[in-house]
């Protein structure tokens, strides 16, 4: 008869906001790591030196070309058979676990720096050789051209795909309950599950994912006003 | 030996410029066959010449944005030669020598490369805290003396895209002046601009040729040329056509093309 279960949203608002919480966590370092990949990997790719170009282009291509699931799993499990092999041939006893935070940062971040890299490379390349030039003419060291004039001048060109890429990725951070790690996604699934409100938490689930991307939209618009505060207004460009 | 690479106390200290048969290749085009240039401490120095007779190439060869194949260069103290290994690479520079001569020769561009993203006292404090270590004090202070100078200091919380285009030569102007360098480079400095607004640049590069400092300009403006330069070099197809004085170059030259490029001025 009373089919609703004795649990509801209520008793799972802890667990949940934890799980959301644990997903802003991973999401937030997986682009930390992944700008910084994606800087690197932008840099070797616009490099002289061919081997490291090479190098770039492969990790850009290699990455992108696979799904993330799959780059999960294999992480995850093949990680973990890797190192207790290692470890049982160094004659050591056990079996290694692979953290599941640390695989779902690791192998989120090995991504984003993929995309990081083109979307980055597109905007270094986008900026007027003349800036560069001027930095060149003054002497400027690779670093100080680098951080004072490279960085801002493409942040413009590069801000429109970099929040892009932060809202594929919070999306992403879904792809880590296969794993059981416990982030928002995989408590969902565990509330729906018990209470059988599937609706309910799925529902509530959209809504908080929805509630992250458009706070962020609105930091990247404002972030964006910020590295654009140089240049007259874009409605006529 | 193919390179020598340090700094000569031997380079003459009477020379700002000192380039001896400087040879630059763009794969099989030749855009400077021997070129040799002398410029004295505290003289003004105007190379003009046809487009694509190399003159801009030149002036890029002085801060090294271009680097000769072949040849030998002394400026601001710093001696360089360019050979080449067996191996077919240019030699002759290494980077810390690089940045310490760029770091006394500064340029004006044709088209100002202001870097947007800084203020005017930003883009003119950027160079001498980075690159020479001054404090954000002193670069201030120097900043403003500069910007001053060329009458934009009331623009100093600008940003660049804000000004017209003789505002920002002028403030590419005081952030070259601010690095206080041996030798200051002109490329083309008012061919980008609004007519009416060629005479604003013109009339500050003609104070700083006053004050007596060293500079080498590329420029079409001939009547200005003749007027403030000691030097004039007419470049002819990558080569010295002629060189001298004003007078020499403008009036008194034998060389047919060079007659017949400085005559629209001359008349």
């Amino acid at each position: 008869m009373n089919t609703v279960s004795q649990e509801g949203l209520l008793d799972w608002a802890g667990p949940i906001l934890q799980g959301a919480l644990t997903t802003l966590e991973i999401a937030v370092l997986a682009y930390a790591i992944g700008l910084v990949l994606g800087l690197i990997g932008a840099s070797a790719r616009l490099s002289p030196w061919a081997p490291l170009r090479g190098l770039a282009t492969a990790y850009s291509t290699a990455v992108r070309a696979v799904p993330e699931l799959l780059l999960i799993i294999l992480l995850y499990y093949a990680g973990s058979q890797a190192l207790t092999a290692l470890i049982h041939a160094m004659g050591l006893p056990g079996q290694v676990a692979i953290n599941g935070f640390v695989t779902a940062v690791g192998v989120l971040a090995f991504v984003q720096g993929a995309y990081m890299t083109e979307v980055l490379r597109g905007a270094i390349l986008a900026i007027p050789k003349g800036q560069l030039e001027a930095a060149d003419a003054f002497g400027f060291s690779t670093w100080s051209r680098f951080h004072r004039i490279v960085i801002p001048a493409m942040l413009p060109n590069a801000l429109p795909g970099m929040s892009n890429l932060w809202l594929i990725l919070i999306k992403d951070t879904a792809l880590i309950s296969v794993i059981g790690f416990s982030e928002l996604f995989f408590t969902i699934q565990q509330a729906a599950a018990s209470t059988r409100a599937h609706f309910l938490f799925y529902a509530a689930a959209g809504a908080i994912y929805l509630l992250m991307t458009l706070t962020s939209t609105a930091l990247f618009a404002r972030l964006e006003r910020y590295v654009r505060r140089g240049q007259p207004a874009q409605e006529e460009a | 030996m193919t390179s020598s690479l340090h700094a000569t106390p031997s380079a003459s200290s009477t020379l700002a410029v000192e380039a001896r048969h400087l040879v630059k290749r763009y794969g099989d085009l030749e855009v400077l066959r021997d070129v040799s240039l002398e410029v004295p401490e505290g003289s003004v120095t105007s190379i003009i010449g046809a487009s694509g007779s190399g003159k801009s190439t030149l002036l890029r060869c002085l801060n090294l944005l271009e680097r000769p194949n072949l040849g030998e260069l002394a400026i601001a103290d710093e001696a360089i030669r360019f050979d080449r290994t067996p191996q077919g690479d240019v030699v002759g520079l290494d980077r810390r020598q690089l940045q310490r001569l760029r770091a006394k020769v500064s340029m004006v561009f044709q088209q100002f490369n202001l870097w947007p993203h800084f203020t005017v006292l930003g883009n003119v404090t950027e160079a001498p805290m980075r690159v020479k270590g001054l404090s954000r004090r002193r670069a201030n202070a120097l900043a403003e003396h500069y910007l001053e100078r060329v009458g934009m200091a009331d623009k100093r919380d600008s940003y660049p895209a804000y000004l017209s285009g003789g505002q920002q030569q002028r403030v590419a102007i005081a952030r070259a002046l601010a690095m206080e360098p041996r030798l200051l480079l002109f490329d083309e400095p008012t061919s980008a601009l609004d007519p009416e607004r060629v005479s604003e640049v013109l009339s500050v590069i003609r104070g700083l040729a006053d004050e007596g400092r060293t500079m080498v300009l590329v420029t079409h403006e001939m009547a200005f040329a003749r007027d403030v330069s000691d030097q004039v070099v007419f470049l002819d197809r990558g080569v010295v056509g002629v060189a001298g004085t004003p007078q020499d170059v403008f009036e008194d030259s034998e060389h047919e093309r060079c007659r017949h490029f400085v005559a629209p001025a001359v008349c």
